[in-house]
C-alpha cells in the first residue's frame, strides 16, 4: 500500500495569455500510493484540472506549456515521453473521466464503437473479443442489460449512466492510475452518491490510484484517504482526511470546511465565508498568495512565500503561522 | 463501500430515436421534399435505365427528317439532322447524373479532408496554407479555370469534372472548418485525446462523423451547382467533348431557335429544369430535416 504509484515533483505549468506568461501551477509535489483515493481540492481556476491535465501529457499547447518538475509513472517520467509514447500511457496506464458526461462522449457513435475503440487500441483484441470484454465492464459499472446497451448512442442514455459509461470506459484497460476531474459535479445529487460509491468500489476492485479532482469537500470527505488543498496553483496543505477535517492546519483550508453548510450542529444565522477575491494569477501578490485574506495574517506573510512543509503529523502545510493541531 | 442499490430505476429506453431516425421523420411530414426525391428517384431510373442501355441507345443515329415535328414515334420531334430528341434528352440524363454524382461526391470527399485538417489545426500552418489555396482558388473565374484546365488537359474529357472539383469543394471546405473548429473544443475530443488515440484517428474517426450532416446537404447542393455548371460550359464549347448533354443540346439549338425550331430548346431546358428544381427542393428538405434547431 505504500509503494508510491505516481510521484509529482516540482510541476509547474506556464500559460500564454493577454497579459504575458501566467504560471497556472507552481512547485507542485505529491504522490499518490497504489490504491489509495487522493482528492485535489480548491477552488475554480486553481490549477487543479491543470494539474490533472498535466499528469496525461493533455496540457493544451500552445497557449500551455510544462515548464518544469518530475511526473513519475511506476519511477519512469512522463514528461520524458514523446507523443508517442504518451498515446500508448493514456487510456491505458493512466485514464481519466471528465466533469460533463454530456459531452465527453461522441454523439454520433455507439457506445460500443467508444468502448471498444480503447480496448483494441491498447490490448490489440479482436473486434469480438472487444465487445465482450466492453460488455463486461458495462455490467461491472452498474448497467443494467449490457448487451443490449452497448448498441445505444450516448443521447439515448441518462446522465448518469453516460458517467458510468465513462467510468467503464476509463478502466476498461485496467489502468494504474484513474484521473477523475469533477466526475459527479454535472450530476444530481443522489446519482452523485451512486457514481461515487460506484468509483470507490471499482478503485477496491481493481486496486487501483485514483486522483479525484474536485471542489466539493464533501465529496471528498465521502471518498477520499488523503486530500491535497490547491490554492493560486500552488499546494497549501496536505493531510489525511481525518485530520484535515477535525484539524486543519492552513487557515484557507480552514476557511472552506467552515463555510460547508452543516445540518445536524448548531444553527448559525450567516455562513462563514473567506473574504476577500482569489487574486489574479497573472498578478499575484509578492509573499503567500493567501495573506490579503488571511485572519491570521502578520508582516513576515508578505515577505517569503511559504513552502509546503511535513508537519509533525502526516500532512504538510504551506504556512508561516498555521493553526496548533488540535487533538480530541 | 456501498453496494449499488438493486433500485436504480433506469427508464426502459425511449423508442430510438437517434439524429439519422429523427430527420427521416422530419423529412417524411415535407410534402415538398418527398415531391422531390420523388422526382430525383425518377430521373435515376432514367439515366440507370440508359447506363444499363435499355433505352435512348440510338440518341446518335438519324431515325427521321429534318426538324420533323412531335409524333408517336418522335415524342419531342427530330433535330437539324433527324436525330430523336427525346431519345438525347433521355441520354443527357445519364450524362447530368454521372457528372453530378462525381463532382458532388469528390469535391464533397476532398472539401471535407481539407477542412477537417484546417479546423482542427487551427491558427497554425496548415489552416493557413489551406485557407489560402482556397483565397487563390475563389479568386479566379470558374469560367476562365475550366478553359485554362480544358487547355492544359489538351480537350480532355474530364477538363470540366476537374474544374468543377477543384472549384466546389472550397465551399464544403469552409463550412467543415468552421464546424470543427467548434467540435474539437467538446470534451468528447478531449476524452478521446485521454484514451490515447492519434491526431489522425480523431479527426477521421471521432470529428469528421459529426459533420456528416453538413457534407450531405453540401452534396446535394454541389451536384446541383455541376448540373447548372455543365449546361453553360457545354453551351460554351468547354464542358461536354463527346457524348450528349443538356448544355450540348441547348448550344445545338441556338441555329434552331432563329429558324423558329424550338424544341430542342425546350426539351433540354424543362428536363434540367425539372431535375435541378426535384433537386433543390430535397436538398431544402433534407437541411430544414438535419437541422437540429429547427422544429416541426
Amino acid at each position: 500500500m505504500t509503494r508510491p504509484v505516481l510521484e509529482v515533483r516540482d510541476l509547474a505549468v506556464e500559460f500564454d495569455t493577454e497579459n504575458g506568461r501566467v504560471r497556472a501551477v507552481n512547485n507542485v509535489s505529491f504522490s499518490v500510493n497504489a490504491g489509495e483515493v487522493v482528492g485535489l481540492v480548491g477552488e475554480s481556476g486553481c490549477g487543479k484540472t491543470v494539474t490533472g491535465l498535466s499528469l496525461l501529457g493533455l496540457v493544451p499547447s500552445p497557449p500551455g506549456e510544462v515548464v518544469n518538475g518530475e511526473i513519475l509513472l511506476d519511477g519512469h517520467d512522463l514528461l520524458k515521453l514523446n507523443e508517442v509514447g504518451m498515446r500508448k500511457i493514456r487510456g491505458g496506464e493512466v485514464s481519466m473521466i471528465f466533469q460533463e458526461p454530456m459531452t465527453a462522449l461522441n454523439p454520433v457513435l455507439t457506445v460500443g464503437y467508444q468502448m471498444t475503440e480503447v480496448l483494441r487500441l491498447h490490448k490489440s483484441l479482436s473486434k469480438r473479443q472487444a465487445r465482450n470484454a466492453a460488455i463486461e465492464m458495462l455490467g461491472i459499472v452498474g448497467i443494467p442489460v449490457p448487451s443490449k446497451r452497448i448498441d445505444e448512442y450516448p443521447h439515448e442514455m441518462s446522465g448518469g449512466m453516460r458517467q458510468r459509461v465513462m467510468i467503464a470506459m476509463a478502466l476498461s484497460c485496467g489502468p494504474k492510475l484513474l484521473i477523475a476531474d469533477e466526475p459527479t459535479t454535472a450530476l444530481d445529487v443522489t446519482t452523485q452518491a451512486q457514481v461515487l460509491d460506484e468509483i470507490v468500489r471499482l478503485q477496491h476492485q481493481f486496486e487501483m490510484a485514483v486522483i479525484l479532482i474536485t471542489h466539493d469537500l464533501g465529496v471528498v470527505a465521502q471518498t477520499c484517504q488523503r486530500a491535497l488543498v490547491m490554492y493560486c496553483g500552488e499546494l497549501v496543505e496536505a493531510a489525511p482526511i481525518d485530520s484535515l477535517f477535525a484539524s486543519p492546519r492552513h487557515p484557507y483550508t480552514q476557511g472552506l470546511i467552515r463555510s460547508i453548510p452543516r445540518i445536524r450542529e448548531h444553527k448559525i444565522d450567516r455562513l462563514p465565508v473567506i473574504e476577500g477575491m482569489v487574486p489574479d494569477i497573472a498578478a499575484l501578490p509578492e509573499g503567500c498568495h493567501f495573506a490579503d485574506r488571511c485572519n491570521r495574517v502578520q508582516a513576515d506573510c508578505h515577505e517569503r512565500s511559504p513552502v509546503l512543509t511535513p508537519s509533525a503529523e502526516a500532512g504538510a502545510v504551506a504556512c508561516w503561522h498555521p493553526l496548533e493541531p488540535q487533538h480530541d | 463501500m456501498a453496494a449499488v442499490p438493486e433500485t436504480i430505476v433506469f427508464v426502459a429506453a425511449p423508442p430510438r430515436q437517434g439524429l439519422w431516425s429523427k430527420a427521416f421523420h422530419k423529412f417524411c411530414r415535407d410534402r415538398a421534399g418527398l415531391v422531390g426525391l420523388w422526382v430525383v428517384l425518377l430521373y435515376a431510373i432514367v439515366a440507370l435505365g440508359v447506363w444499363l442501355g435499355f433505352w435512348a441507345g440510338d440518341w446518335a443515329d438519324v431515325t427521321g427528317p429534318k426538324w420533323g415535328p412531335v409524333s408517336a414515334q418522335h415524342w419531342f420531334g427530330t433535330n437539324l439532322i433527324g436525330q430523336d430528341i427525346f431519345a438525347r434528352a433521355l441520354y443527357s440524363t445519364r450524362t447530368a447524373f454521372e457528372l453530378g454524382l462525381v463532382v458532388a461526391v469528390l469535391s464533397t470527399f476532398v472539401g471535407a479532408v481539407f477542412g477537417a485538417f484546417a479546423g482542427f489545426f487551427s491558427g497554425g500552418w496548415i489552416d493557413e496554407l489551406v485557407l489560402w489555396f482556397m483565397g487563390v482558388i475563389d479568386s479566379i473565374p470558374f469560367y476562365l479555370l475550366v478553359a485554362a484546365i480544358a487547355f492544359s488537359l489538351g480537350d480532355s474529357p474530364y477538363a470540366m469534372y476537374i474544374a468543377m472539383i477543384a472549384t466546389f469543394w472550397v465551399g464544403t471546405s469552409r463550412l467543415v472548418r468552421g464546424e470543427v473548429i467548434k467540435l474539437k473544443e467538446f470534451e468528447f475530443v478531449e476524452a478521446a485525446h485521454a484514451i490515447g488515440l492519434s491526431e489522425l484517428a480523431i479527426i477521421f474517426r471521432h470529428i469528421l462523423p459529426n459533420t456528416f450532416h453538413i457534407l450531405l446537404v453540401q452534396a446535394t447542393i454541389t451536384f446541383v451547382a455541376a448540373i447548372k455548371s455543365e449546361v453553360i460550359l457545354s453551351f460554351l464549347g468547354i464542358g461536354i467533348q463527346d457524348g450528349m448533354s443538356w448544355g450540348l443540346m441547348i448550344a445545338e439549338s441556338t441555329i434552331e431557335v432563329l429558324a423558329g425550331f424550338f424544341n430542342n430548346f425546350i426539351a433540354a431546358s424543362l428536363l434540367m429544369f425539372g431535375l435541378v428544381m426535384a433537386f433543390n427542393m430535397f436538398s431544402d428538405a433534407l437541411q430544414d430535416a438535419l437541422d437540429p434547431r429547427s422544429v416541426r
